[in-house]
């Protein structure tokens, strides 16, 4: 019994001292193992004496249960401290630079643009399309702007070589009449995003192809009102909710009454600065309640319905986001450049 | 428009309405001031050029002046001639700084000393003008110019193309009126002038041939009148609006057009031959020597008025030099005519001439405004040059402007414009922009336009009047809503987008190029067969609208190898023309089309790595957009490498090519390396989509088995799998080539493939030996079927 007791009391101390797991399987091997004098004992228990066998089973298997718990128990200790230096064993060279992914970019426009559909979309538009070799009809003539137009000067336009009645769209303001057409009954809230052609000359500001978004929205009681609050929508959701919008009475043949609508300047806030040419405003777009004979040129009735339109540049509302100086870039597709978004 | 802020003060009270503030309304109202120019010229003195010597040694050239500055007379350089001496000039003194933003400073110019600077018309923003050194009407030596230009401010307005009234100070000063809410100061109409015997008509005798084409013609004759330079003040007025002095005469036009928006011109009535004018059109081969100093070749389809001789003007666009007002000239007639306004636009594009008359008419005057120019013309003349007005003026008006009356329900304005303005403000907004309201019995508005507005004709017109007064700012932002009682479902997809995430995730960079290329590249490419051109292109380089994307992906390789940055990895998803085989001049097809390409190395392997990826590309396309699983046979393609080129198939249809780039067109481009491309039809790709299915998860283990086979050269690995997929059955749910190799100790014309296979039952686990059973037999197929040795 004592024999026990020494065993278990020396085998305590030494598990106390054990210092790593490993110290701890050789103890448990020496104390517990096949081979440990407790085993053996409890081994040799058929030779001891019938009354005795009982008690010395006992106190072998406690001792083998205290000295059990003692290595489960120190085991516990040793991992609690080296959790707590963790930091000096594992410690990786956190400032090293990862290897790149090998993943690509979407082009910025078409981000931005489909930042504009997935907005509008909330408010229910639908996305139309329309072709860009479009007939004078769709370009102009639907749109109130006849032949002969002052109007039409303004806007420098592509004809094609075999036809001279066929053109390329000098704005999405082509699909309005489209849409009208295929959807045929109000409400209709359409948006026409896509690519445009102007005879324009290749410069930082201009080029002679850019894309643009067209909305249209045709419903019983549309107002300047909801233009604005829709307008006001888009460039809050684009930009921020602290930029306004402002509309400046202009004129369009396809609009009555037509606006040009401008966005507060992020950079000054309105003060003005270098950004915005000291007005605090940037030119954003155009706009409008559908002209009459536009909802006419559709198959609508203008005294039933109202609408409004709007149209910006997507390369403008790209440049408004990111402050690009030069529109070539767009379209130039050095990688260094579309890598940055 | 250039509009002087004093001048406009002579048409509304500008008391406590600064020139920011008159800008800001006028932005706000729908004339939009570009910028707003301080002229404030009091830094600069009048100097009176003593003497003129040309400079000596310099290779410019330049003249040296000596200038009275009243209390001391400096020598100043200059590079224009036309100081000559006793010319008032003005000078800018060296430290000040000119109103353009130039910092005067002594210098030494190729040896001569310059001590001050004579200013161009220009450098004081008194217009565009700085072909020479602006010559003063008057003022004293030392004299400061801001004593005879008094501070001011220059608002450049932009004037929307429909409002040529406000091409004029009158209709700006109208409209800053209408949204201050002031009084204009001066009627429309100038007073009628008793003019004396004998009567015009006895003066000169005036028909129109194309009353279609000129709708109105007034002529007033002066005689006895003087030449010479109108008053100083004038010469200020017309400086500030950009326009430079001449004389007294051609100034009260110039003068009543920068009021009236409304040109007129002053022919020297003792010059007109014949005594007749007559408006016709020009006959074939007449021209004429215009003001300007060109001589222009006319055609029937321009408008001429012309004396018993010929053309003396190109009508409401140029005046002859012949017939114009001379230092001599005693007698004038005041020409104020009514022109077609598409009619001056093509005269004006055909002669590639645009003018201050003809950009006024070219909208499209009111003919009532010819009148109303005529007499405010004459009077100025008489008043400046002196002379004698004859009465019973000319005044043929073959087309009279009809009235233009709007019928208005007043609801209607809130209605449009989603905001309450009150009556009362309608109206008074109608009456300061010169409508008459008259009120009908049923409430709604017989609105009467004013003569010079040709703009307003429905009620939207009206409407738009009184909200762009009232305020834009005022209106409350709302977003639309009722009850629909029909919708189309949402899209649940956006598979362009879908696309555009897989090509990125793959490493591949997005371009936006333009659907405008050259015609001379497709034709090169054999692209050109349903090529559409363009009538009027701007360069070469982009003369037709494209049939495929790869050039332009080629285009940008090319750039951005040339930039240092070679085998980059691009693609492009946008639209392509094709002419329609039925209707080739009509509209197009325009197939969304998808290219990419992935710029490699030189080596053969290169190649076939960057054909694999793009392969892996359309895989994961396939998947994404949940096609049926692609195919691949060999095809041929111009321009792909004739034995690196795929057909990709979807159920047997095929939706567009993968392959390397035949090496020819790399060299075209000057691309280094091998460059391999992935063409696809969208159509026919978004066309093949299916819903998606789903597999449980299998329940039993499968196992996995390799085979290694050595096959023929020439031997396409789909083949094989196909007949390992047959042999095996149903229980053989995968099987992937994994490993293509050659070898010195495999033997010549072979090639050894590998496979990986894995073997399934969906109902119990299958045993060691029935796999062994099932790649035996396959083994056995390949043997027959392909040659194969096993190994
Ligand atoms: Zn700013």
């Amino acid at each position: 019994m004592t024999e026990f007791e020494n065993t278990v009391a020396h085998g305590l101390e030494r598990i106390a001292k054990a210092t790593s797991d490993d110290d701890l399987e050789r103890l448990r091997i020496e104390y517990l193992g096949r081979n440990s004098s407790i085993s053996q004992t409890l081994s040799g228990l058929a030779a001891e004496p019938k009354e005795k066998r009982a008690e010395i089973g006992k106190a072998g298997n406690e001792a083998k249960q205290k000295i059990g718990a003692a290595l489960e128990a120190r085991a516990g200790e040793l991992a609690a401290t080296r959790m707590g230096k963790l930091a000096e064993l594992e410690a990786i060279d956190v400032t090293f630079p990862a290897p790149p992914l090998d993943r690509g970019h979407i082009h910025v426009l078409n981000q931005v643009r489909s930042e504009v559909e997935t907005i509008l979309e909330r408010l229910g538009y639908q996305v139309e399309e329309g072709p860009e070799i479009e007939t004078d009809w769709y370009c102009f003539e639907a749109l109130n702007l006849p032949k002969g137009h002052a109007s039409r000067d303004l806007q420098e336009t592509f004809f094609l070589a075999e036809d001279e009645s066929i053109v390329l769209r000098t704005h999405t303001s082509s699909v309005q009449i489209r849409a009208m057409e295929r959807l045929r009954t109000p409400p209709i809230f359409v948006i026409a995003p896509g690519r445009v052609y102007r005879r324009d000359n290749l410069d930082a500001t201009h080029l002679p192809y850019f894309m643009q978004v067209e909305g249209l929205a045709v419903d019983e009681g549309l107002t300047v009102g909801d233009l604005k609050g829709t307008l006001l929508y888009l460039v809050q959701s684009l930009f921020g909710p602290e930029r306004r919008v402002r509309m400046r009475p202009t004129y369009f043949p396809y609009t009555e009454p037509s606006f040009e609508f401008d966005t507060l300047c992020g950079r000054c806030g309105g003060a003005g600065c270098r950004s915005c040419g000291n007005q605090g405003w940037l030119e954003t777009g155009g706009c409008g309640m559908v002209h009459p004979n536009v909802l006419r040129n559709g198959g609508l009735d203008p005294d039933q319905y109202t609408g409004f339109a709007w149209g910006f540049g997507i390369e403008r509302m790209t440049l408004l986001k990111y402050d690009v100086e030069d529109l070539r870039l767009f379209y130039e597709n050095d990688l260094r450049f579309n890598e940055q978004f | 428009m250039r509009v002087s802020y004093r001048w406009l003060g002579d048409f509304v009270d500008l008391d406590g309405l600064p020139p920011q503030e008159a800008a800001n309304l006028l932005t706000m109202s729908g004339s939009k001031v570009e910028s707003l120019l301080v002229i404030d010229l009091s830094a600069i003195v009048v100097g009176k050029v003593l003497e003129q010597r040309p400079h000596p040694s310099s290779r410019d050239p330049l003249w040296i002046h000596q200038v009275d500055l009243g209390a001391e007379t400096r020598q100043i350089v200059a590079g224009a001639p036309n100081a000559t001496p006793g010319t008032l000039v003005p000078v800018a003194l060296p430290g000040t700084v000119v109103p353009s933003g130039k910092q005067v400073r002594d210098a030494k110019i190729a040896g001569e000393e310059g001590r001050g600077m004579m200013c161009s018309a220009a450098e004081l923003l008194l217009g565009e003008d700085h072909s020479g050194i602006m010559l003063l009407a008057e003022g004293k030596p030392g004299q400061s110019l801001g004593e005879l230009f008094p501070l001011d401010a220059v608002l450049d307005v932009e004037v929307t193309p429909n409002r040529p009234d406000c091409l004029g100070h009158m209709g700006i000063g109208r409209e800053l009126a209408a949204v201050s809410g002031r009084p204009m100061k001066r009627d429309f109409m100038p007073p009628f002038i008793e003019g004396e015997d004998p009567p015009a008509v006895d003066l000169i005798k005036i028909a129109i041939e194309e009353p279609d084409l000129c709708t109105r013609f007034v002529g007033a004759p002066v005689t006895g009148l003087k030449v010479g330079p109108s008053p100083a003040w004038v010469q200020v007025r017309l400086r500030l609006a950009g326009v430079r002095p001449i004389n007294n005469v051609v100034d009260a036009t110039a003068y009543g057009m920068l009021e009236y928006g409304k040109p007129t011109h002053a022919f020297d009535l003792r010059r007109l031959r014949g005594g007749e004018l007559r408006v016709r059109r020009a006959r074939d081969g007449e021209s004429l020597l215009c003001l300007d100093g060109q001589t222009r070749r006319l055609s029937p389809a321009m408008l001429v008025v012309a004396d018993g001789a010929g053309p003396v003007a190109i009508g409401g666009t140029i005046g002859g030099e012949e017939s114009a007002v001379q230092a001599d000239t005693t007698d004038v007639l005041i020409e104020s005519a009514g022109w077609n306004g598409v009619n001056i636009r093509g005269t004006s594009r055909a002669l590639g001439l645009r003018t201050e008359a003809s950009a006024r008419h070219e909208k499209g005057l009111a003919p009532e405004l010819a009148l109303a120019g005529a007499r405010r013309v004459t009077a100025l003349v008489r008043e400046w040059a002196g002379g004698t007005v004859h009465r019973e003026w000319i005044d043929l008006y073959p087309r009279p402007q009809e009235p233009i009356r709007v019928h208005v329900t007043p609801e209607k304005i809130d209605a449009l414009l989603g905001a309450h303005v009150p009556l009362t403000e309608s109206r008074a907004i109608l009456d300061r922009l010169g409508f008459q309201t008259r009120v009908q019995d049923d409430g709604d508005w017989d609105v009467m336009v004013p003569v010079f507005r040709l703009d307003v004709a429905i009620p939207e017109d009206v409407v738009e009047e009184v909200g762009r007064i009232y305020g834009v700012d005022r209106i409350p932002p709302t977003l639309p809503g009722r009850r629909h009682e029909r919708w189309t479902p949402a899209p649940t997809t956006r598979p362009l987008e879908t696309i555009r995430q897989v090509l990125a995730g793959a490493g591949f960079a997005e371009a936006v190029t333009p659907g405008l290329v050259s015609s001379a590249l497709l034709e090169k490419l054999g692209l050109a067969e349903r090529m559409r051109r363009l009538l009027n292109p701007m360069s070469e380089e982009l003369d037709a609208m494209r049939t495929s994307l790869l050039p332009s992906l080629l285009q940008v390789a090319r750039l951005n190898q040339n930039r240092g940055r070679p085998q980059v990895r691009l693609f492009e998803v946008a639209r392509v023309y094709l002419a329609r085989s039925q209707d080739p001049t009509g509209l197009a097809d325009e197939p969304l089309a998808l290219a990419a390409l992935a710029h490699t190395g030189g080596a053969p392997a290169a190649g076939r790595e960057g054909f694999l990826l793009l392969k892996a590309v359309t895989d994961r396309l396939a998947h994404a957009l949940s096609l049926p699983l692609p195919a691949y046979e060999r095809a041929s393609d111009a321009l792909f490498h004739p034995g690196r080129t795929a057909a990709v198939l979807l159920d047997g249809v095929r939706a567009g090519v993968l392959g390397e780039l035949h090496p020819s067109l790399g060299a075209d481009f000057d691309l280094d390396g091998r460059v391999v491309a992935l063409q696809l039809d969208l159509e026919t790709l978004l066309g093949a989509a299916k819903p998606r299915q789903v597999r449980p998860l299998p329940r039993f283990p499968a196992v996995q088995r390799d085979l290694a086979v050595v096959l023929p050269e020439g031997q396409p690995t789909a083949a094989v799998q196909a007949a390992i997929r047959d042999v095996a059955g149903s229980l053989l749910e995968l099987v992937r080539a994994f490993d293509e190799y050659r070898s010195p100790e495999l033997g010549e014309g072979v090639k050894s493939l590998a496979f990986a296979l894995t073997f399934r039952s969906p109902e119990r686990t299958l045993t060691d030996s029935e796999v062994d059973q099932l790649m035996d037999q396959t083994r056995r197929r390949l043997e027959t079927e392909f040659k194969a040795k096993s190994r």
